[in-house]
């Protein structure tokens, strides 16, 4: 077989980009989860007038709004799913 | 010619400030003259909404600098255009992206906005910047502004535009590098909004947000360092013998010393000396007397000056003349 042919060097270092790429995924997943809630932040902070919280100078709002689809995105999200950031927790730590 | 009055770097920004009713308006155009006289380029711009600069030069004034006489210019700003004038500008450069944000409904929050409180003063600081940003066509530019409240609200806004984007370029980053360690695992990220597919910006040259938020702090911070600047910008506090004034001109040294911004010189207006007793007059004397005194007690190292109450109003350039003279110091 060719993979025994390998050196013992060799499967060990196949080994390793196995674990570490399992390793990476999950540790993106917190990434991902941090990015997302920052991204909600930055959009909240922007619009908060809406709901009360103080705003920055509304120049600036005004003039960050077109290049903010994502945020803007991310944070409608996060408003329809928002009773449910319990479970989303929850799966992210696998408590079930 | 009293020093915070003449121009050294380039050119001097000199506000005159004070509560409704005191004079402003009559001592920044008398102010004018008198440095127009001494042969710097002078431009006037009355920031009131409230307009009578026009009334005290007798002219009429537009947006537009007018010459009045030689090396006098003046002008008055039309709010209410301004701020038309601004938000038109603000929707073009949505406009320009606008066909992504048709998602959010985006038309009814710009709608808020521009009912949003404190335009007013965004637009006014916006027209201070553009008048600054071409300030070295003039010696001095010399504002007459709206009654205090409006006018510290203004003057503070530079530097507290400078907190808040400050704050968000911190969180911008937080996002722009959380956005960079995913990418350097997964690769480049896409981000699909209706059909439309972008890439996520992860490097602060190449966010928009980015971008705007340093050209928004840039032209703040040119601002903040002009108004913040003894040798370029100094504010004459306008008031009469009366406590009110005398109350309002204290607060509004308390915060302009907060955000660092020079305060000169006080201009006593309308101070009342009869040579013959009028004992109908006696008790209001002597409270202007106490005033006059309060203020020599509360503002030790400041310049003050006395302006005695003129039998009949002083307008008009050659009226003026006089009374510019005793205010900047001839």
């Amino acid at each position: 077989m060719k993979d025994r042919e390998k050196s013992p060097v060799e499967n060990l270092k196949a080994f390793l980009r196995g674990f570490f790429g399992a390793f990476k995924h999950s540790s993106t997943e917190y990434l991902e989860f941090e990015l997302r809630e920052l991204e909600n932040v930055f959009a909240l902070i922007l619009m908060g007038e809406f709901v009360g919280i103080p705003s920055p100078p509304t120049t600036l709002v005004i003039r960050l709004l077109p290049h903010m689809t994502r945020e803007l995105y991310v944070m409608q999200r996060r408003v329809v799913d928002m009773d449910d950031i319990l479970g989303e927790l929850a799966g992210m730590f696998e408590i079930t | 010619m009293r020093e915070f009055f003449v121009p050294k770097k380039g050119y001097r920004v000199v506000f005159f400030i004070g509560k409704g009713g005191v004079g402003k308006t009559t001592s920044s155009a008398a102010a004018a003259i008198a440095l127009a006289e001494g042969g710097y380029k002078t431009l006037i711009v009355s920031l009131d909404p409230a307009h009578n600069l026009g009334d005290v030069l007798m002219e009429k004034l537009s947006d537009k600098p007018k010459k009045i006489t030689e090396n006098l210019y003046a002008a008055e700003l039309d709010m209410e255009k301004l701020i038309k004038a601004y938000l038109k500008h603000l929707e073009e450069s949505m406009k320009h992206t606008y066909r992504y944000l048709t998602v959010i409904n985006l038309e009814k929050y710009f709608e808020v906005l521009s009912f949003s409180p404190g335009i007013e003063e965004y637009a006014t600081l916006e027209a201070i910047r553009e008048i600054l940003t071409r300030g070295d066509e003039w010696d001095v530019i010399v504002f007459d502004t709206p009654p205090t409240g409006l006018t510290l609200r203004v003057l503070a806004l530079p530097k507290i535009s400078l907190i808040w984007t400050d704050k968000l370029i911190e969180i911008r980053r937080a996002i722009l590098d959380k956005r960079a360690a995913i990418a350097n695992i997964h690769g480049e990220q896409e981000f699909v909004v209706e059909g439309k597919e972008f890439k996520l910006p992860t490097r602060e040259e190449e966010d928009a947000v980015m971008k705007e938020l340093k050209t928004y702090r840039e032209e703040v911070a040119f601002v903040e360092s002009v108004l913040t600047d003894p040798e370029k910008t100094s504010v004459v506090a306008v008031m009469n013998p009366e406590m009110l004034p005398l109350y309002e001109t204290e607060r509004a040294y308390e915060s302009l010393r907060k955000f660092k911004i020079p305060f000169n010189m006080i201009v006593m207006n309308k101070v009342l000396e009869l040579r013959n007793d009028v004992p109908e007059l006696k008790a209001r004397l002597e409270a202007q007397r106490k005033v006059l005194m309060e203020v020599e007690r509360r503002f030790k190292g400041l310049e003050i000056v006395k302006i005695p109450v003129f039998p009949e109003e002083p307008r008009g350039v050659e009226r003026l003349k006089e009374l510019g003279g005793i205010i900047v110091g001839r």
